[in-house]
């Protein structure tokens, strides 16, 4: 066995939900003979993460991302299987658990909207019992490390949502938690903005060894920030690995794009897949093993060419991909 | 022809859905006025006693009826919603439409308590026909008369809280006004009618919105008389009158203060 | 232990202590809520008037005691929605998983909820029960019962709020069935018990317990009865903990916003 910080082993969770046929007979009925359809959130999973650990928790919309991440926090009750979070198990050491964790959960506020972000954390340094000395002294730590400095004692309703959020990681930080739940941290901001809070989240991990499980539609949050990424889909797992080698297994792919003088009539071939044909401008998939980028360029004739591009598959396509094979 | 009796299902069902939260809401009707026959029985030692005029039955029917104009009336929401209109400036858009807007107000507002009120009025009659046993004696006319009163005394209800929520042209929130409105008509009207009150007070009371809002509905309900009867219609119309002519003037008044400001 | 129940304590007293700054942000909303709200407690006296005019004994009650038993109506329900104002929309909080945020701290869940926000309306009340106790005369004895009652009170019907809307962890639509039940304990808690008969009476006493809330306090306080003042913390006791056991309970089968995404 080896000490993991978070271990989750053969999870399932199903919800019983109640079917309700409409209007005033529905609702009759569902009382003298509630119909009940089950819908399994989550099915038998398992993983493990490290101390320090940056984790990308991702999948499509009802995957059952943020049910796997309720049971984890002691939210939600497991049908089957086990948890432990740095040892604890979050159905009967709730307590205990949330002093060691931390959540920010997207949309959902934490902060009293007419106090300062400073008033904030004191009430959350009271909530987790630190001693008023100490609160202080971690806010004015974290104060610089998320740079807080100018909106610290401007009441929160009057800040913007990317100062916002940057206060609302403050404030689940404040108890100094082991491991980190970010719940779609860069949701609703602009490009920037997310820059700035993911170097954030960057830099407070390099500090804390604080270990983080994210979950984001963002694909510019899990390349930015983490090492190894889980996918599930369905409830179920599809995906455990590393960034590196998600993407090396897809780098014997490329993508050409190429503007050409004269239009070229080509064919899916083995080893080459079309994307886009409009005549004049194509987009093609080279898989390497079976081609290289050279024999694919002399299909195109390189006289023709006036402006070329070769690239890797984005992140982004490679992820849809997954989600979609695993449809199938 | 299925595609329409499925439509016809639906429509029906939605309705239903409707129908069963009024009835729901009925339960805070039906408490109250089950502690009143408790307050009634207990302060009639003899149910034919007469206090005031009014035998125990009698005052058990008031109750009923004015609780109906109270409970259907949805004042509260109405006020809200005026105010709503000229805090936010909505109501300037209407004056450029082919409408009046308090008429549009008064209208929709009393499409919406008729169905209310039709089954307030059939479940009132059967809590009253249970608890009571008896049903006051009423010919098809009389019963058709006090029908009329009701709307008409609808109507300036309406009115008169239409006015309410026409003050927040002047005055931020208009809240507490209805509030103050709420009470006298709460403490005033609904639980006792105007005979039970000292004389002076009877005497301001007759003339008040409590006669033609409340009392007039319920009196004539219980103790039907032409003579009453005659009355109180030609008091509601006055008094309809009365409050279209506020409403109008605070409505003029109040577009001409946006207009001078600008909004 | 101690420490636990005193960083609880520290929790909840910040928790209204920002709530109230909040509602200070606007001083003249938060005076007329008070003010109207004494107010509209004071109109029931016209009834009162009315009723002794007719006879001059109520169920029992003088004019005065029934004054008091206003008082302590407005007490018990100040108390209960100015400290506790979530037990009474727990449903919503349980329905639209608002309960999430409550769980990843470490106080206690209930507690925390019920406490996070205030009603200052309720203050109003509270006022207008020390006000009627004052009118109804003041001796020091009878002051810090009538306090003693107003907080068990309190804290009954707000045991009965998170009762009833605790059902919402198991059934869709308790909070209608909430909201029928607080509306029928407080519409009988001002009206005296004597006028009640039978089963009414017999039902105040159990299921609507209005009567140890309400009439066993006023007896209490017109003549002092050590049983009846045992009973009234008893049941008062017996409520929380059920309270907090069914609480605790449908907390297992809590689902959280997931249920909504699942219901479409």
């Amino acid at each position: 066995m080896f000490m993991a910080i978070i271990e989750v082993k053969k999870l399932s969770k199903t919800f019983k939900v109640k079917i309700k046929d409409k209007g005033l007979k529905g609702s009759l009925k569902s009382i003298i003979k509630p119909k009940y359809k089950t819908v399994k959130a989550v099915k038998n999973i398992s993983f493990a993460v490290e101390r320090g650990e940056i984790i990308a928790f991702i999948g499509p919309n009802g995957a059952g991302k943020s049910t796997t991440i309720k049971m984890m926090t002691s939210i939600l009750y497991p049908d089957k299987g086990t948890i432990r979070v740095l040892g604890y198990d979050p159905t009967k050491d709730r307590k205990k658990l949330s002093y060691e964790i931390g959540t920010v959960f997207g949309q959902k506020e934490q902060l009293w909207t007419h106090l300062t972000p400073y008033d904030n954390f004191k009430f959350f340094g009271a909530i987790y019992d630190i001693p008023e000395p100490v609160v202080e002294k971690k806010i004015e730590e974290l104060k610089m490390l998320f740079e807080l400095d100018e909106f610290i004692n401007t009441p929160v309703r009057n800040l913007s949502l990317g100062q916002r959020i940057r206060c609302e990681i403050v404030a689940s930080l404040i108890h100094e938690p082991k491991v980190l739940f970010l719940d779609e941290p860069t949701i609703g901001l602009d490009p920037v903005v997310k820059e700035n809070i993911r170097t954030l989240i960057k830099r407070m991990n390099k500090e804390y060894k604080t270990t983080i499980f994210l979950t984001s539609h963002d694909v510019g949050d899990i390349e930015k920030l983490c090492k190894r990424v889980i996918i599930i889909n369905d409830g179920q797992l599809v995906l455990d690995d590393t960034m590196e080698n998600l993407k090396y297994h897809y780098l014997n792919k490329k993508i050409v794009e190429a503007k050409m003088k004269e239009r070229v009539n080509l064919d899916d071939e083995d080893g080459i897949t079309i994307i886009k044909d409009k005549g004049y401008n194509l987009k093609i998939e080279v898989d390497t093993t079976k081609r290289s980028v050279a024999d694919a360029l002399k299909l195109l004739n390189p006289d023709n060419i006036i402006d070329i591009n070769i690239s890797n598959i984005p992140l982004e396509d490679i992820i849809s991909d997954i989600y979609k094979s695993k449809d199938l | 022809m299925r595609k329409y009796l499925f439509i016809i299902k639906t429509q029906i069902m939605s309705n239903l859905q409707y129908v069963f939260n009024i009835v729901f809401s009925f339960i805070g009707y039906f408490i109250l006025l089950f502690i009143l026959f408790n307050l009634w029985q207990y302060l009639y030692s003899d149910p034919n006693e007469l206090i005031n005029g009014y035998n125990m039955t009698q005052m058990s029917w008031y109750v009923i009826i004015t609780e109906i104009l109270w409970m259907t009336l949805g004042g509260r929401k109405l006020c809200h919603k005026i105010s709503q209109d000229v805090r936010s400036g909505n109501i300037t858009y209407n004056i450029n439409k082919p409408y009046s807007y308090i008429g549009y107000c008064l209208s929709t507002h009393l499409g919406d308590v008729f169905v209310k009120g039709l089954i307030y009025i059939f479940l009132g009659m059967l809590t009253g026909l249970l608890f009571l046993g008896s049903f006051p004696k009423l010919t098809l006319i009389n019963i058709l008369v006090v029908l009329i009163t009701a709307i008409l005394a609808t109507t300036i209800s309406i009115l008169l809280i239409i006015s309410i929520g026409l003050i927040s042209f002047f005055i931020e929130d208009s809240g507490p006004f209805y509030w103050i409105y709420s009470k006298i008509i709460l403490v005033l009207g609904t639980i006792f009618p105007i005979e039970y009150f000292p004389t002076i007070i009877q005497k301001i009371l007759n003339f008040s919105p409590v006669y033609v809002v409340s009392y007039g509905p319920a009196k004539l309900f219980v103790d039907f008389s032409w003579d009453k009867a005659v009355s109180i219609i030609l008091a509601q119309i006055i008094y309809i009158i009365i409050a279209y002519g506020i409403c109008y003037l605070i409505y003029k008044k109040g577009v001409k203060k946006i207009n001078v400001n600008g909004g | 232990m101690l420490t636990e129940v005193k960083n609880q304590w520290k929790v909840t007293r910040l928790s209204i202590q920002y709530a109230l700054v909040r509602e200070l942000l606007n001083k003249a909303t938060f005076l007329s809520n008070i003010f109207f709200m004494i107010l509209n407690d004071s109109c029931m006296i016209v009834q009162w008037i009315v009723l002794f005019s007719i006879k001059n004994n109520m169920g029992g009650y003088t004019f005065k005691q029934v004054l008091l038993l206003w008082g302590m109506a407005a007490g018990t329900y100040g108390v209960s929605r100015f400290f506790f104002k979530k037990s009474f929309n727990l449903s919503e909080t349980i329905n639209s998983g608002k309960l999430d945020a409550y769980i990843v701290q470490p106080k206690n869940i209930l507690l925390s909820t019920i406490t996070s926000d205030i009603e200052i309306a309720a203050l109003g009340d509270i006022l207008f029960a020390l006000i009627v106790y004052f009118i109804y005369g003041f001796n020091m004895r009878t002051f810090l019962l009538y306090l003693f009652f107003c907080i068990t009170g309190g804290v009954m019907i707000t045991a009965i709020a998170i009762i009833l809307n605790s059902l919402s962890f198991w059934f869709n639509n308790a909070d209608m069935i909430a909201d029928v039940g607080i509306r029928l304990i407080e519409s009988f808690a001002t009206y005296p018990d004597g006028i009640f008969k039978g089963i009414t009476k017999w039902l105040l006493f159990t299921i609507i317990p209005i009567g140890i809330t309400n009439y066993i306090p006023i007896k209490v306080l017109i003549e002092f009865n050590p049983y009846l003042l045992i009973i009234n913390i008893c049941v008062c006791l017996l409520l929380m903990i059920l309270a907090y056991t069914i609480f605790s309970k449908g907390l297992k089968k809590y689902s959280s916003s997931n249920l909504m995404s699942a219901r479409i």
